[in-house]
Parts: C-alpha cells; sequence; structure tokens
C-alpha cells in the first residue's frame, strides 16, 4: 500500500477511516494489524481485497499498481488473488464443508475435476476429510475455521486477508488455526495481512502494525 | 447451484415462505373471483346475449326491466341499414314455486336464439312452456325434468336442461321461447293471478281457438319483446347504428349494457375498488416479504460477493429463487382459491375470470421481483466486509 487514504462524506461531514497509510509486505510474510474498533482495520482489509477503491494512494502487487475499474473487475481480481476468511468464518449454511470449498471454482466459472481434487486435497491437510460431507452447524468452531481458511486457499491466492480467524474460538484452538495458517502462509509463499485484537496472536506474526484512527501508530517491522 | 441448494437445504423454511405467500396469492384471487362473480351473478344473462349489440326503449337508461318494443319497433330495427339480423329478448319477473320452495327468478324470451346458451345437461326448449334453466337454480331444488309452478301468475314450466353464468340480480334466469314469455309478461302486467295464464298465451300465440283474452295491452304486445339483440354488418359499429337510430333507442353492446342501470354502474366502481385493493395490498405484502427476506441473507451474500461473485451471478441467483418459490406459492394459492370456489353453495358468487387472475399472478410475480431487487441493490450497495461486520453485530 502506497500513501493509501479512504475517506467517508465531504466537507466537515467528512470522516477519514484510513489516513496516508503506507506498508509493504513480502510474499511468505505474515503481517498482524492491531488496533481498537473504528481505528480503520477493516477498511484497510476491504481496499487491499478490492471490495473498498481508496480516495487516495495506490495498491501495489509485485510492484504492479492494481487499478480496479468497476465492481466485475474487482470480483475478478478476488477470484485470482484473495483468499479471505472472515471473522466469523461465513460458510455457506446450506453447503457441505466440501461444497463450501467448490463455491470458489463455482464462482469463477465452472467446477472440474481438478478443483474437486484440489478441494478434497486441502481438506485432508486439514484434517476434515471425514467431515467434509458435514454442513457447517453440524461442525465446531474450530472445523468450520479451518473451512473457512481451506476455502480461501481454494483458488492458490497470492494475497490471503484474515479477519480476527480466532476471536470466536478458545485458546487452545484457536493457537492451532493460527499454526495452521502459518504454515499454509510459508509453504505457499503467500502474502497475509491478519487483522486482530489478541496481542499474543500478533506476537507470532512476522510482522505487526498498529492502527488509531486510521494512521499508522506503530510499524513494528 | 446456490439458489437450487438453499432451497433443498431448507426445505421446511421455504415450504413455509411458500405457503405464507401462497395464502396471499389466494387471498388476492379469491377476492377477484368472488367480486367479479358478483358482476357475472348480477349481469350474466344479459352480457352474454348473443349480439353485437342490445336495443332498448329510449330513455330506459339500458335498463331490461323498462324497456319494451313493439312489433314494429323490432321491424324498425331490423330493417336499419348495417343490421344483418336481429331477435326479440322478453323479459319478466316472477317467483318460482318449486314443490313448497318459492325462490325469485327472472323470464328471458328468446326468438328462436337458443342455440346461445351452452347446455350442461338436458336439451334445448322445443314446445310452449319448456325452459332451461340456469344451473345455480339447482340449490334451489330444481332438477331436469321437474314441473315447477310459477307465481302468482300461474302456469307451469318444464325444466328441460341446464345451462351455467346466466343469472340476472343474482336470481337464475328460465329461458322460454317468445309466446311463454309473453303469457307471462302480460299476466304479470294484468295483476293475473293462477288460472288465467292460459287464456293470455293464447292470444299471445295468435291462436284463435285458444284466444280467450281480448286485453288490448296483450295485443298490443304481441310480436313485441323488451329489447331486441342485434348482430351488424360487417363494419358497422354500435355508435354508427346508434346515429342512425337518431335517438329513437338506446344502444350499447352486451357487455356495456349489462354494467348499465340497476345501480350497476356504482356497484362496478365497489367491485373494482375492491379488487384494486386487495390487489394492491396483496402484491405490496408479498414485495415487502421479499424485501426482507433478501435483508435477512445480508451475511450470506455478502460472504459469496466476498469471494468473487460478479453481481450479476447473484442477481440470477436471487431471481432463479424467487422464480421458484412464487410459482410454487403461485399454484398453492390457485388451487387453494379453486378449491374454496368448488365448496361456495352454487348461489355464491364465484368467477375466476382468466384476465383478471392474470393481471393478479403478474403483479405478485412483478412485485416479489421488485422487493428483493431493492433489497439485493441495498445489500449489493455496502462493500461486503461492511456488510458482514452489520450481520455480525
Amino acid at each position: 500500500m502506497r500513501n493509501v487514504s479512504k475517506h467517508y462524506g465531504s466537507g466537515h461531514t467528512m470522516v477519514t477511516a484510513l489516513d496516508d497509510v503506507s506498508l509493504a509486505l513480502a510474499a511468505g510474510r505474515l503481517l498482524a494489524v492491531l488496533g481498537p474498533s473504528g481505528s480503520g482495520k477493516t477498511t484497510m482489509l476491504s481496499i487491499i481485497a478490492g471490495l473498498l477503491q481508496p480516495s487516495s494512494g495506490e495498491i501495489l502487487l509485485a510492484g504492479e499498481p492494481i487499478n480496479l475499474r468497476g465492481a466485475a473487475e474487482a470480483a475478478s481480481f478476488r477470484r485470482d488473488n484473495v483468499g479471505l476468511v472472515f471473522q466469523d468464518h461465513h460458510l455457506i449454511p446450506y453447503l457441505t464443508a466440501l461444497e463450501n470449498l467448490l463455491l470458489v471454482p463455482h464462482l469463477a466459472g465452472r467446477v472440474r475435476l481438478e478443483h474437486r481434487q484440489r478441494a478434497e486435497k486441502l481438506l485432508d491437510e486439514f484434517d476434515l476429510t471425514k467431515r467434509k460431507s458435514h454442513k457447517p452447524s453440524n461442525l465446531s468452531g474450530g472445523e468450520r475455521q479451518r473451512v473457512a481458511i481451506a476455502r480461501a486457499l481454494m483458488n492458490d491466492p497470492t494475497i490471503m486477508l484474515v479477519d480476527e480467524p480466532t476471536a470466536n474460538l478458545d485458546t487452545e484452538r484457536g493457537q492451532k488455526v493460527l499454526e495452521l495458517l502459518r504454515g499454509q502462509i510459508h509453504a505457499r509463499e503467500m502474502t497475509c495481512v491478519m487483522v486482530t485484537h489478541d496481542p499474543r496472536m500478533a506476537g507470532q506474526a512476522d510482522q505487526t502494525l498498529e492502527l488509531v484512527d486510521g494512521r499508522v501508530v506503530n510499524d513494528g517491522s | 447451484m446456490l439458489a437450487w441448494k438453499e432451497l433443498l437445504g431448507s426445505k421446511l423454511k421455504f415450504g413455509l415462505i411458500a405457503a405464507a405467500i401462497g395464502l396471499v396469492v389466494a387471498l388476492t384471487l379469491l377476492m377477484s373471483a368472488m367480486s367479479e362473480g358478483l358482476i357475472t351473478g348480477m349481469t350474466g344473462a344479459k352480457g352474454s346475449l348473443a349480439g353485437d349489440a342490445l336495443v332498448f326503449q329510449r330513455d330506459t337508461q339500458l335498463s331490461l326491466e323498462r324497456s319494451l318494443l313493439t312489433k314494429d319497433d323490432l321491424a324498425t330495427i331490423s330493417a336499419t341499414p348495417g343490421v344483418a339480423k336481429a331477435y326479440g329478448v322478453g323479459h319478466a319477473m316472477i317467483s318460482v314455486d318449486a314443490g313448497g320452495s318459492v325462490f325469485d327468478a327472472r323470464i328471458l324470451g328468446l326468438s328462436d336464439a337458443f342455440d346461445q346458451l351452452p347446455l350442461l345437461e338436458g336439451r334445448l326448449p322445443q314446445a310452449r312452456q319448456e325452459a332451461v334453466v340456469d344451473a345455480t337454480a339447482k340449490a334451489d331444488g330444481i332438477s331436469l325434468g321437474d314441473s315447477v309452478q310459477l307465481s302468482p301468475v300461474g302456469g307451469d314450466l318444464t325444466v328441460v336442461g341446464f345451462t351455467h353464468d346466466r343469472r340476472y340480480i343474482m336470481t337464475p334466469v328460465f329461458y322460454v321461447d317468445m309466446p311463454t314469455w309473453l303469457e307471462v309478461y302480460s299476466a304479470s302486467l294484468l295483476g293475473r293471478t293462477a288460472g288465467t295464464v292460459g287464456a293470455a298465451a293464447g292470444a299471445a300465440a295468435g291462436d284463435a281457438a285458444e284466444n280467450t283474452d281480448t286485453s288490448p295491452l296483450t295485443e298490443q304486445l304481441s310480436g313485441g319483446a323488451s329489447i331486441a339483440a342485434v348482430f351488424l354488418d360487417k363494419g358497422v359499429t354500435v355508435d354508427d347504428l346508434a346515429a342512425r337510430f337518431g335517438g329513437r333507442y338506446e344502444v350499447a353492446t352486451p357487455q356495456a349494457a349489462a354494467r348499465a342501470g340497476n345501480g350497476m354502474p356504482v356497484m362496478v366502481l365497489a367491485v373494482d375498488g375492491i379488487q384494486v385493493v386487495s390487489l394492491l395490498i396483496g402484491a405490496l405484502v408479498i414485495g415487502i416479504f421479499f424485501y426482507i427476506t433478501t435483508l435477512h441473507k445480508t451475511a450470506q451474500i455478502a460472504a459469496v460477493k466476498a469471494l468473487g461473485s460478479s453481481n450479476g451471478y447473484l442477481y440470477r441467483q436471487l431471481w432463479l429463487q424467487i422464480a421458484v418459490l412464487v410459482t410454487i406459492a403461485v399454484v398453492m394459492g390457485m388451487v387453494l382459491a379453486l378449491g374454496a370456489g368448488a365448496s361456495m353453495p352454487p348461489a355464491m358468487a364465484f368467477d375466476p375470470g382468466v384476465a383478471k387472475w392474470g393481471v393478479s399472478l403478474i403483479a405478485v410475480y412483478v412485485m416479489a421481483f421488485l422487493g428483493s431487487l431493492f433489497s439485493l441493490r441495498n445489500i449489493l450497495g455496502i462493500d461486503p466486509a461492511t456488510a458482514l461486520d452489520r450481520a455480525e453485530h
């Protein structure tokens, strides 16, 4: 990110969600973003994912600026490059674990045999093979978050964006999920930005960054 | 994929949604059919008279009860340029005694024009004192082959057939030939009571042997009718015919005439109001319903969008789901409405008009799609991360 700002509204009602934020992250590195509620963490993730356009500044991927024109181009960018893990997993409740993974290639066009094989392999890596036919309501909190991470890896993303992945898990399960995530990031040489409130989780990241009122107050790299 | 999976994965939820919409659809259709049935019950016999136009006596406000045309009038009407064919229609009010049960009815005399009546059972009249009757009279105890007493004028009619949707002012119509009509009508006008009808009939039929009625009124009525139904030459309009009559007679199409007189304009206005209000409320409820149910899926829609779905894909999935749900609801609603209609007593007004039901069902689909469209548009207007955040808190 280079000098990225995001403003909502205009004039005296203007709210600044991000204020001239710059950061660089190498492949295979995990960045933890800390900050209180309303500090701009979610806005930052949304801009990197192409869900929001910055008011100024630019996002670069492998040194090249990403210029997304319109919702369709942004959706295409996400399908090809971004893996997203939400705080509350947001698995589709009426799809099985396997179908949740296959949703990613389905949205990209068509589910082929190679996609099925990849989904099965990911579920196996995440120790979820026996749970692949279960719907989210029949999975534990930790299993759901693992399925969510596996889903985010389905498109072999360059950038992984993770929002509070351990917020709804106890310490032990949270630690396991984080270890799993770190292992995948390093193995696949992905760039990962993780938003967290938990300093213990942040302490295990390769880099940290603290936001307050949209500004970087502590670049721990 | 998602639309089907969600439908199949939540059968109970969507079944209840479809049932709720189905009930609203049924209510809308029932209101339409019952109010339309009221109009049919009031005007069915008049509005379905075969012909391009009905001709009434001047200044009678297209009222079947008030109009009276003489033999000369009928001849004038038949000879008017543009009239291809004309026949007289006689109207009389009567009470019918069906073995102790007395009910109001109307008698319509038709001059050799019985083939316009759709027969449910039996046959058309072939002789004097024979009648084809609207099937709602069955509820009053009338059966095929019955001989019914006319009151107070006396005389019998034999029921030889049943037709349908031929009521007038909510009473069943007895279709008879013109001599029989004239017999009943003149007896009614003269205030005759049981035992005197046969004499009047003789005069009407011009039968010298039976002509014991010397009333000047009966002689004047002979060969006349209440109104004339006319078929027009090709290219001739009702307005053309009215112009050619030069104000001597009143003219209207059967449908327009049916909705005139007897307070019908006010009733039609009220019925149209009922139909429009019930349709508007029904369609709005369905629109709001889908607006809310779509809003409830904010998190799911936002998650799918964040995963890389295009807006077009989300619209297609949502609309496919709504199309399936509304179609199931419409079928349920129609079955319910038709079932309710079938279980109603025959005398109860119920007329499921294809056009009116079509409009109702189109409105249901349109409002369902519009409701979800506004909802989805709002959801897609928020960035998914914010939408997910809102859904979580």
